[in-house]
């Protein structure tokens, strides 16, 4: 299978600060990767780096053989934050169509409709943002990362401030839009702190040590698609779970 | 919603005109009790009356003041803005002129005035440049603070969408700076007043400023209390108008502005 991404001995110092220390990983097409790690050992730098907005001290990234970069500037990767970052003074609507706008697109209301429905928010287009709940917040900077119809989904904490019910189901209907919608999204990598939120999503966790965070090991989850809320009952699932709790625990 | 609309009228339009007209007769019957003379304090209802048998004469005045201060806070508010977008973009030069745009805002505009009148006359440009120069800084300060204050997320949303200089200006900085920017709009309405009378206070032959200091010299206060009260009319529609403006524009903002 072809290679997505390949982080090949990435390695960051902040000033005097040693971030990170020569992690290497790829990524397959059809892959969901999370990465999970104690707070602060740097898996947002990992993720912007991976993303074209920080750069590594030692090491590369490759996104289909580009590097981080180009494939940012050619609309390869989406997208999604801690916080939704809408912004306020635009609709839904408007909202999703920012990228197209900066991007100089010609006709973006016909890909933004397209896409709020594919989020389940056709009934939205016109609320803003402070009319919107958490959740449908989050929906809407989805379907923003979609525009550019991106191959590469990064996705960083995005459910983190969510209750634990809007969760859940968030985490399905990101499923179903990865697997059920026709998008060009061939891989994702999410980074979370809730070990069953990555064992639910995932195929491949990676696991991060404390600063300067390292590779823990990568542990692969081979439970059957399409997931369902039942797994969580399954022997296997929350095995891996404390299978990577260890993990994180030993020193 | 009708209901609501009205009732909301009723508690911001009607209560404070109820109250004023209260004060108003409270007043009336202090000044009549006490036997004050007019000189010191006139009865509300000789000013009253002073400014309806002589109102064409003091709208003139107001308006030429009015006028003034507008133009004033145009030319102010356009250079105050014009200046912080290059301070936010130019470290260098805001850390030059700082200092000094600081040194000018605590130079009383009273001190200034005078050299206003020498270098712009003792008609409405030296009025019109004492306004401006009052207004320069609530909006120089604001909007430099508006244009800088995003959010670091916000800016990692531009930067992976590759997006330009000017795009992160348009579509990101400006609008965020709107409230930041209302909020100088609204405190210079009462400004640039301030800026139109001193003005006349020093070197004038019209304006409500110029009546105010002839009817001193005459001890005629029942006029100067008028003039006080045609102005103060003119600087509350000033403000009304821009808090006004400021709703239409920043709807998304459920409250007021940072101030």
């Amino acid at each position: 299978m072809e290679q997505v991404v390949t982080v090949s001995n990435i390695t960051k110092f902040y000033g005097q600060c040693h971030v990170l220390d020569s992690i290497s990983f790829h990524v397959r097409q059809g892959e969901f990767v999370s990465v999970v790690g104690p707070s602060g050992c740097g898996k947002t730098t990992l993720l912007k780096m991976i993303g074209g907005l920080a750069y590594p001290s030692k090491g590369d990234v490759y996104i289909n053989g580009m590097s981080a970069t180009t494939a940012r500037e050619k609309g390869k990767i989406g997208f999604v934050f801690q916080s939704p970052v809408l912004l306020p003074w635009r609709n839904a609507l408007k909202n999703v169509e920012l990228p197209l706008e900066i991007a100089d697109f010609k006709n973006p209301q016909e890909i933004s409709k397209r896409l709020l429905k594919v989020v389940g928010l056709d009934k939205f287009e016109n609320s803003y943002p402070n009319e919107l709940s958490g959740g449908m917040q989050q929906r809407v900077a989805i379907a923003r990362a979609l525009t550019s119809d991106p191959s590469l989904l990064l996705m960083d904490e995005p459910f983190g401030a969510l209750d634990e019910l809007t969760r859940d189901h968030m985490n399905l209907e990101l499923l179903r839009i990865w697997k059920e919608e026709k998008t060009m999204i061939s891989a994702v990598i999410f980074v979370t702190h809730s070990i069953p939120e990555a064992v639910f999503l995932s195929d491949k966790i990676i696991v991060m040590s404390e600063r300067p965070a390292s590779l823990k090991g990568i542990v692969r989850v081979n439970l059957p698609r399409p997931r369902h809320t039942k797994m969580k009952y399954s022997k296997k699932y929350n095995k891996l779970i404390e299978c990577i709790r260890k993990m994180l625990k030993e020193d | 919603m009708h209901k609501k609309n009205a009732k909301r009228r009723l508690e911001v339009v009607f209560i404070p005109a109820l109250f004023f007209i209260g004060l108003l007769l409270v007043v009336e019957a202090i000044v009549f009790l006490l036997n004050i003379p007019e000189y010191l304090f006139p009865r509300p209802t000789r000013v009253f009356l002073d400014i309806i048998s002589s109102f064409n004469s003091l709208m003139w005045h107001t308006s030429i003041t009015m006028a003034e201060a507008v133009a004033g806070y145009i030319v102010g508010n356009i250079l105050g803005f014009v200046t912080a977008v290059i301070f936010a973009h130019y470290k260098t030069i805001e850390r030059g002129f700082y200092p000094y745009a600081i040194a000018l805002k605590t130079t009383p505009i009273i001190a200034i005035a005078p050299l206003l009148v020498l270098w712009f006359g003792t008609d409405v440009g030296s009025k019109i440049a004492a306004s401006a120069i009052i207004c320069f800084f609530p909006i120089l300060v604001n909007t430099v603070k508006g244009l800088k204050n995003i959010d670091d997320v916000a800016l990692d949303l531009f930067r992976s969408l590759s997006a330009t200089r000017w795009h992160i200006f348009t579509k990101l900085r400006l609008p965020n700076a709107l409230p930041y920017i209302f909020s100088a709009l609204r405190i210079s309405t009462g400004l640039a007043v301030v800026g139109a009378i001193v003005g006349e206070f020093v070197g004038a032959n019209k304006g409500i400023g110029y009546v105010i200091l002839i009817s001193t010299y005459h001890l005629e206060t029942v006029r100067m209390f008028a003039a006080i009260s045609m102005v103060a009319f003119g600087g509350v529609l000033f403000f009304l108008l821009v808090s006004f403006i400021e709703k239409k524009v920043l709807f998304w903002q459920k409250s007021q502005s940072p101030d």
